[in-house]
């Protein structure tokens, strides 16, 4: 039972953070490998705060989610203001130097090893400790996240989002202005990604840098392209899969030595083969 | 003199550098397409070599194998791959995702088979060193200079002198006008992932002659390059080769201030800096 | 003396060696319907982009009601009050003709997260205000009944009217149409005619680029005749299309 509750929570968490990537990904059409980074910023915080009792879980969280929408701003505005592969670079570089100092500076971050024992998270001093309320913390905030994208996709802005990503010159020429949505759902995507870095803090109580590199974003790459773009049912789908994918593998005997590097193989040719096939994913709509 | 040692690596990090950002120039000014799986050519050739001098292939040789074997690996991630995502009517996004995918998987096989630790050449003559006045130089290093410059020239003569070269630099600039004028930029394409995957060869056997080989030690190299493409100027290869080299003298120098796992962010660093104030690089056409 | 509503001065537009535009210089009068004529590649288009903002010249500058428009971005020229259409289209397929709308009018509410996220009712009675204003101004060009129709499932014409549309919705005094016409049935033609006078005679301003003979005989008050990138001539139609010596530039020339 405890395994299926994790399992659950993880994929959660896991959901909440896909569907910071869709947003940047599927609706604003935006190339982006380092949604882990950001989402290591969010965990370190939250992890960091607990540890040392400097607040509780939720202004934690709060705290978390207003660092990372600040981190994305500052990146993609200059970057999405020249073009869209000079955010590639921006991209690549942001997620490259995370892992950088994820793993050098240990003071902050624990370094390689990264930060053991992280208290369970509160409700305004009240903790969660039993797996089952864990569990029913994460369903809670993936819910407002997932209620949260279902709002902005029927929004007016979700209708800008998606016109930019179809022709930006002609939104442009409509009167509306391109970089300003972009960055605003960059800034929405970093909150969404470091909300979704606080629980897994609290809820794995331990974190390292390998959770945070950039296998992992291209693992939420995958989750999104498999799951499906721009809708909720594949937000929700990719992850719940994905996640399960190790299980699935370990019917197969694989020896434990290149055990990651198969995982990593088979999101590259998931990508591959989804991209040339089924861009759609499983329950999208095309990339 | 350690600024000056440190300077002379600068300067050869910076010709191996030069010939991975102008290969990927050559393909990202020719296609469009950020071809983010460059990174994998660069990694499998140096494996390649490896393999080959260990079944005791002539050095010389198996570098030339590696390179062609590079441009063919190129030529068909082009040709099967993006050709037909073009056919589909893929969208920019939609490539660079399966150019991720196509990294991961050439990252993630080599990692399988030959083990993530970090493999060494086999090849005594490569550590030894010549001094040259106060700086040192392993005979790696100077191969490394020699055959990267000569690479970098070959591709400024090719693209300036040949008529393949003013083709490709005439795709570059409007492929619309190109294919109604009978250049077949598929065609064109092919060519040029073909010499850019070859040309990123060498730096990717060279290099990991004196670091070692990692599977997934690609990928910064490849930022770095990028930046320095950027920052020269997309389009210039002169440009670009200059910048690389730039880049990785400040790399090395900053190693007087700073320890070496923040080089990236020297790098990054200078990016930022052309990012705010010079987005279009420092020689770009006009 | 009272600047002209709208006056391009000495523009000059280079791509590497070609010149686009080369000391372009023209004025356009408010209410009246002025049509930009000319061989392929005299520059139409490129003119529609250095107004608008989507291109930066060389030298010269545009000013509308006496404003200069230099180096304004695309959206805040739309907020001065000029909107431009394309050759091309360029709608956009995987909305609905209302939606296609819908984004171009300006001061939505909901359209940033915040308001879509914590207003989400206020955005969506707002949102019902706004969409019978797209209905109306779909109604005008004469698209009531498609409004829920997906662009890629409209006809040729009915995409055009469409573009007319969405620049309705931006609430501009001053319409560049580029070939507003082209490619259209006879029927579909005289729609989009009758329609352009109709809008002129609401207090618009058109500045159409036309290479229909027949359209702009009919439709245009004034016609500039534009020739590698330079304004040649400048009159009534009647004048512009008897000059024997720009019929040659027009229909003997080359390209």
């Amino acid at each position: 039972m405890d395994f299926l509750y994790s399992y659950i929570a993880l994929a959660e968490v896991y959901v909440l953070l896909g569907l910071s990537t869709n947003l940047l990904v599927g609706i604003a059409g935006i190339f982006t490998v380092s949604q882990a980074a950001v989402f290591g910023v969010g965990a370190y915080i939250v992890a960091y705060c607990l540890m040392h009792e400097i607040v509780g879980f939720v202004p934690a969280l709060l705290l978390a989610s207003a660092c990372c929408v600040v981190l994305n701003v500052l990146v993609t505005l200059p970057s999405l203001r020249v073009s869209g592969d000079y955010f590639v670079v921006t991209s690549f570089g942001i997620q490259l130097m995370a892992t950088a100092i994820f793993i050098n500076w240990t003071g902050g971050t624990g370094g390689a090893n990264g930060l053991p024992g992280i208290p369970p998270p509160d409700l305004f001093g009240f903790p969660l400790e039993s797996n089952e309320l864990l569990v029913l913390l994460t369903t809670a905030g993936t819910g407002f996240g997932c209620l949260a994208f279902w709002l902005i996709m029927r929004a007016p802005f979700g209708r800008l989002l998606r016109a930019i990503r179809e022709d930006e010159l002609a939104v442009a020429a409509a009167g509306k202005g391109v970089l300003r949505a972009k960055v605003s759902a960059a800034a929405l995507a970093g909150a969404f990604a470091g909300s979704a870095g606080g629980l897994y803090a609290t809820f794995l109580s331990f974190v390292d840098p390998s959770s945070f590199d950039l296998d992992a974003s291209i693992l939420l790459l995958t989750m999104v392209v498999v799951g499906g773009a721009r809708t909720l049912p594949g937000s929700i789908l990719g992850p719940f899969l994905l996640l399960a994918l190790p299980q699935a593998l370990a019917f197969i005997d694989i020896p434990t030595s290149i055990a990651a590097s198969a995982r990593q193989l088979i999101y590259g040719l998931l990508l591959i083969a989804f991209m040339l096939f089924r861009p759609q994913g499983l329950a999208g709509e095309k990339l | 003199m350690l600024a000056l040692q440190l300077l002379i690596n600068g300067l050869v990090t910076g010709c191996a550098l030069g010939v991975v950002s102008v290969s990927f120039g050559l393909i990202y000014a020719t296609t469009k397409l950020f071809h983010v799986a460059h990174a994998g050519v660069y990694t499998l050739a140096g494996y390649l070599a490896w393999s080959l001098v260990r079944q005791g292939v002539p050095d010389i040789v198996s570098l030339l194998i590696a390179m062609v074997a590079s441009a063919a690996v190129g030529a068909a991630i082009q040709g099967v791959l993006y050709a037909e995502l073009e056919r589909r009517r893929a969208t920019h996004l939609v490539v660079l995702i399966a150019s991720l995918g196509m990294l991961a998987v050439m990252q993630n096989i080599i990692a399988a088979v030959y083990t993530p630790n970090i493999l060494q050449f086999p090849l005594p003559w490569s550590s030894r060193m010549i001094g040259i006045g106060n700086v040192r130089l392993t005979w790696t290093q100077v191969l490394t200079v020699v055959l990267c410059l000569g690479a970098f020239a070959g591709i400024m003569w090719f693209s300036h002198r040949t008529i393949l070269g003013k083709q490709i630099r005439a795709v570059a600039s409007n492929p619309f006008l190109a294919e109604i004028t009978r250049l077949r930029p598929q065609r064109v394409y092919v060519t040029v992932m073909a010499i850019g995957s070859a040309a990123a060869a060498l730096p990717g056997v060279l290099v990991p002659l004196d670091l070692g080989l990692q599977p997934y030690g690609g990928v910064t190299p490849l930022l770095t390059a990028t930046i320095a493409m950027i920052a020269g100027g997309i389009g210039s290869i002169g440009g670009s080769f200059l910048l690389a080299v730039g880049i990785a003298v400040l790399q090395n120098l900053s190693l007087l201030i700073m320890p070496g796992e923040w080089s990236i962010g020297v790098t990054f660093g200078i990016f930022v800096v052309f990012m705010l104030f010079r987005p279009t690089g420092l020689f770009t056409r006009r | 003396m009272t600047p002209a509503y709208l006056q391009a001065q000495g523009l000059e537009v280079a791509f590497g060696g070609l010149r686009a535009l080369q000391d372009c210089s023209f004025t356009v009068d408010k209410g009246r319907i002025t049509c930009l004529v000319g061989p392929n590649g005299a520059g139409k288009t490129t003119i529609f982009n250095a107004i608008t903002g989507f291109l930066k010249p060389q030298e010269g500058s545009v000013s509308f009601k006496g404003r200069v428009l230099d180096g304004l971005k695309p959206q805040d020229i739309v907020a001065a009050g000029i909107a431009r259409s394309f050759q091309n289209l360029r709608l956009f397929q995987d909305l609905t003709a209302l939606d296609n709308v819908l984004v171009a009018l300006p001061n939505m509410a909901g359209e940033d997260p915040l308001g879509a996220i914590f207003r989400p009712l206020h955005a969506a009675r707002a949102l019902k205000q706004r969409r019978d204003e797209g209905r109306e101004i779909l109604a005008h060009v004469g698209l009531a009944d498609k409004a829920d129709i997906f662009v890629r499932n409209l006809s040729y014409g009915e995409q055009k009217l469409l573009t007319i549309a969405r620049l309705l919705a931006t609430g501009a005094e001053l319409l560049l149409l580029d070939e507003p016409a082209s490619g259209l049935s006879a029927g579909a033609l005289e729609a989009v005619m009758v329609l352009l006078r109709r809008l002129q005679s609401e207090g618009k301003t058109l500045l159409v680029v036309e290479h229909n003979t027949r359209v702009v005989q009919k439709i245009a008050d004034d016609v500039l005749f534009l020739h590698q990138g330079h304004l040649m001539a400048q009159g009534t139609p009647e004048r512009i299309i008897s000059d024997p010596a720009l019929a040659e530039i027009y229909f003997g020339g080359a390209i």
